[in-house]
């Protein structure tokens, strides 16, 4: 019998990933043989300098874009495999999104914009979950804004609509891209603060790409890459480690 | 800046329909005019020449006021997609006025060039149809040269107005801020809604007086067939109050009918997208509207008159059966004229929608990361031309059958001897043929986009500019 990633504690698995862009000699690679596995719970910053891959690698794992050689899972389903149509429903149903911006569909509210994952599903929230979109909205002091439309909150209110929407439907894993890179640092700690508490509180696997070593310092886990592989893997680092480690591979570069 | 040109191709084309069409008209009435003076016995050549011209110029008017609308739509449409970059450009030093000058000169080369097309291409039809009509025998063969200097009216009509319409619909430039090149991504949407004070009062002071008239009329029109003529200025005063007052007028309507298209997200989101420019979603369909409001209220007016005649000749078959014809005939010249700008309008509603899609490509990327299916993208965008079509046809409708039959009213209501009331009626093939084109127009107007928009990918919303 084969070993399902859910059996080795595993909320994704990629094996042997490869993307390339292009063909012939002006061709990319953006990803070369990555093999990992993310943790059910764990909260896991991908870090790396630019062009090296942290994109790709998450938009292949969170379904939207598909790899060139290679394999990945999302729970025991196997997504390269995975029809368009397929991979709508899975987005909609088992992954959250908060992107570094424009995350909001401008003509909703606030209101809107935390239902549109179960409207996409043609359903209301049952009352459990209800309940937990109210205690969301609480936690993210989002109470007095639900009226209000993307464009007359700061960039700091509409990142926390986009988390309190990521973390709605409680999907299997949420998928952060640089989600503080459009903030102030102050806004942007907020924001980490908020992430790192859904996953330690409520064990919310979260991926997140990042620049910024505070950032990643809230992590319980960091892969860096470089080049379009892995080239460590580390535990819970202190802003200082994460940094040292990245300056150490800009020079080595 | 090429690609600002290539952006006007849609623009070109107005102009140069508007144009074809006035040159086109103009040479026909041309045409007839030069036949009629060929067998003048009555010596009222003169007057049918000018009659002819008047209710030219009627359509040629309202052809160039409708290729205006539009041309002024997609510029705005086209500028409003480009605040970065103009932010951009304002951030590094170049001034808005500056900036708008140049597509106000875009719009003057583009009339240009768009008049010279049209006059070509308006000519040869008129030429055409002249020897079709000799071909078969319906009108004699005359000398006439198709260098009549009388076709630059309508060139030079066209001309201004596309370079007046590129001027206004660039007025957004002065508004965009140099900071917006910086800002994050959240659009204002309401941009363009304006607090023209002004324009709303002289909107209301027209509905009203226009409103006054037509009832005048109608009552007049109880003892003296001129009560139309007052119902006549009525029904331009009120109308021209309707299309001053369209960007308040439209909104509400679109989301009435947005609100029928149902509660999923497709349906919701399309109809919020049919009303997030309440201007734009206004100059989109007005010249629809216009369209429709025209041939239905001459086809109601021509209907009750046939309607009235009918029951009138009741017992001369023979009459009747002259009477029939003469009426199809007027009403359908009429209605191809009118909906000749209708036409127009329809080019423009393609034209700005598939602009407006791709503008919001980020948007519909965000959309499929969260769930959208491909469906759900071509529902959305077909619910939207749906949403504008109907609201613009249902409209045009309404006022044309109100407009109607107060003109039938006004007109007929004291030819019986005693005041009477004369019940509107409805000319149902006219009716339909209105509904079959906006549902074309929906279908035509949404093919393109449905296809761009489903091949969105996911990946595109992620991405940072
Ligand atoms: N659509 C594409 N076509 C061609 N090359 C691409 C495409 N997308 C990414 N690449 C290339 O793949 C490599 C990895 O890109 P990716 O976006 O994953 O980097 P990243 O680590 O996210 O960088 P950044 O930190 O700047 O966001 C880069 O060299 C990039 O140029
Ligand atoms: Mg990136």
């Amino acid at each position: 019998m084969q070993i399902q990633p859910s059996d080795l504690g595993l909320i994704a698995r990629v094996a042997e990933l490869g993307k390339r862009y292009g063909s012939g000699s002006g061709s990319v690679t953006a990803l070369d043989d990555v093999s990992l596995g993310l943790r059910r719970g764990e909260f896991t910053a991908i870090m790396g300098p630019s062009g090296s891959g942290k994109s790709t690698l998450m938009h292949i794992m969170a379904g939207l874009d598909s790899p060139t050689s290679g394999r990945a899972w999302l729970g025991d389903t196997d997504i390269t495999e995975l029809s368009d149509s397929a991979l709508t429903v899975l987005r909609r149903r088992r992954i959250g999104f908060v992107f570094q911006s424009f995350n909001l569909v401008p003509t909703l509210d606030v209101r809107g914009n935390i239902m549109l994952p179960f409207e996409l599903d043609g359903r209301r929230p049952s009352r459990d979950e209800q309940e937990w979109i109210d205690e969301l909205v609480e936690t993210l002091g989002l109470g007095a804004r639900l009226r209000h439309r993307p464009h007359e909150l700061s960039g700091g209110q509409q990142q926390r609509v986009a988390i309190a929407r990521a973390l709605a439907t409680r999907p299997d894993l949420v998928f952060a891209d640089e989600p503080t890179g459009n903030l102030d640092s102050r806004t942007g700690r907020e924001v980490l603060g908020l992430l790192a508490a859904a996953s330690a509180r409520y064990g919310q696997s979260i991926a997140m790409v990042t620049h910024d070593p505070i950032a990643a310092s809230h992590a319980d886990r960091i892969l860096f890459l470089a080049d379009g592989r892995i080239v460590r893997d580390a535990g819970r680092s202190s802003a200082e480690d994460i940094s040292a480690f990245m300056l150490g591979m800009e020079t080595a570069a | 800046m090429n690609g600002r040109l290539r952006d006007q191709g849609p623009t070109l084309l107005v102009a140069t329909l508007a144009a074809a069409f006035g040159v086109a008209l103009l040479q026909v009435t041309g045409i007839l005019a030069a036949v009629l003076a060929e067998d003048d016995v009555t010596g009222s050549s003169g007057t049918v020449r000018l009659m002819l011209g008047i209710v030219a110029s009627v359509f040629i008017t309202i052809a160039v006021y409708v290729s205006a609308v539009v041309t002024a739509n997609t510029v705005a449409t086209i500028v409003a997609g480009r605040t970065r970059q103009i932010a951009l450009l304002r951030l590094i030093g170049s001034s808005a006025r500056s900036q708008r000058a140049a597509i106000a000169r875009e719009g003057l080369v583009i009339g240009a060039l768009g008049a010279a097309l049209g006059a070509v291409v308006g000519s040869a039809s008129a030429w055409v149809l002249g020897e079709v009509g000799v071909a078969q025998g319906v009108i004699p063969s005359v000398e006439r040269s198709l260098l009549d200097p009388v076709v630059l009216l309508p060139m030079g009509a066209v001309v201004l107005t596309t370079w007046l319409a590129a001027w206004t619909g660039s007025r957004r430039v002065l508004a965009v801020r140099p900071v917006q090149a910086l800002g994050n991504s959240a659009e204002a949407d309401l941009d363009e809604v304006s607090s023209r004070v002004g324009r709303t009062v002289a909107a209301w002071v027209f509905v009203i007086l226009g409103a006054l008239l037509l009832v005048l009329g109608v009552l007049v029109g109880l003892v003296r067939p001129e009560g139309v003529l007052i119902g006549l200025v009525g029904g331009i005063l009120s109308f021209t109050g309707i299309v001053l007052a369209a960007h308040r007028v439209m909104p509400p309507v679109l989301r009435a009918v947005g609100s029928l298209f149902g509660g999923r997200p497709a349906a919701r989101l399309a109809a919020e997208n049919a009303v997030r420019h309440p201007e734009r979603s206004a100059r989109m369909t007005i010249g629809i509207v216009i369209g429709v409001t025209l041939v239905t209220t001459f086809a109601v007016t021509m209907e009750s008159y046939r309607t009235m005649l009918t029951t009138a000749f009741a017992d001369e078959p023979a009459l009747q059966s002259e009477i029939g014809p003469m009426v199809d005939g007027t009403v359908a010249v009429f209605s191809a004229l009118i909906g000749f700008s209708a036409v127009i309008a329809a080019v423009g509603l393609v034209n700005t929608l598939s602009i407006s899609i791709m503008q919001r490509t980020r948007e519909l990327g965000l959309l499929r990361a969260l769930g959208f299916d491909r469906r759900q993208i071509r529902a959305m965008v077909l619910v939207e031309a749906a949403a504008l079509t109907v609201a613009a046809t249902a409209t045009g409708l309404v006022l044309g059958v109100v407009y109607g039959w107060a003109g039938a009213q006004s007109m007929l209501g004291s030819v019986g001897g005693a005041p009477a009331i004369v019940a509107p009626a409805i000319p149902w093939l006219i009716v339909a043929i209105v509904v079959v084109a906006a549902a074309l127009l929906t279908l035509a107007a949404s093919v393109a986009p449905m296809r761009r928009a489903a091949r969105v990918s996911p990946v595109v919303a992620l991405a940072v500019e």
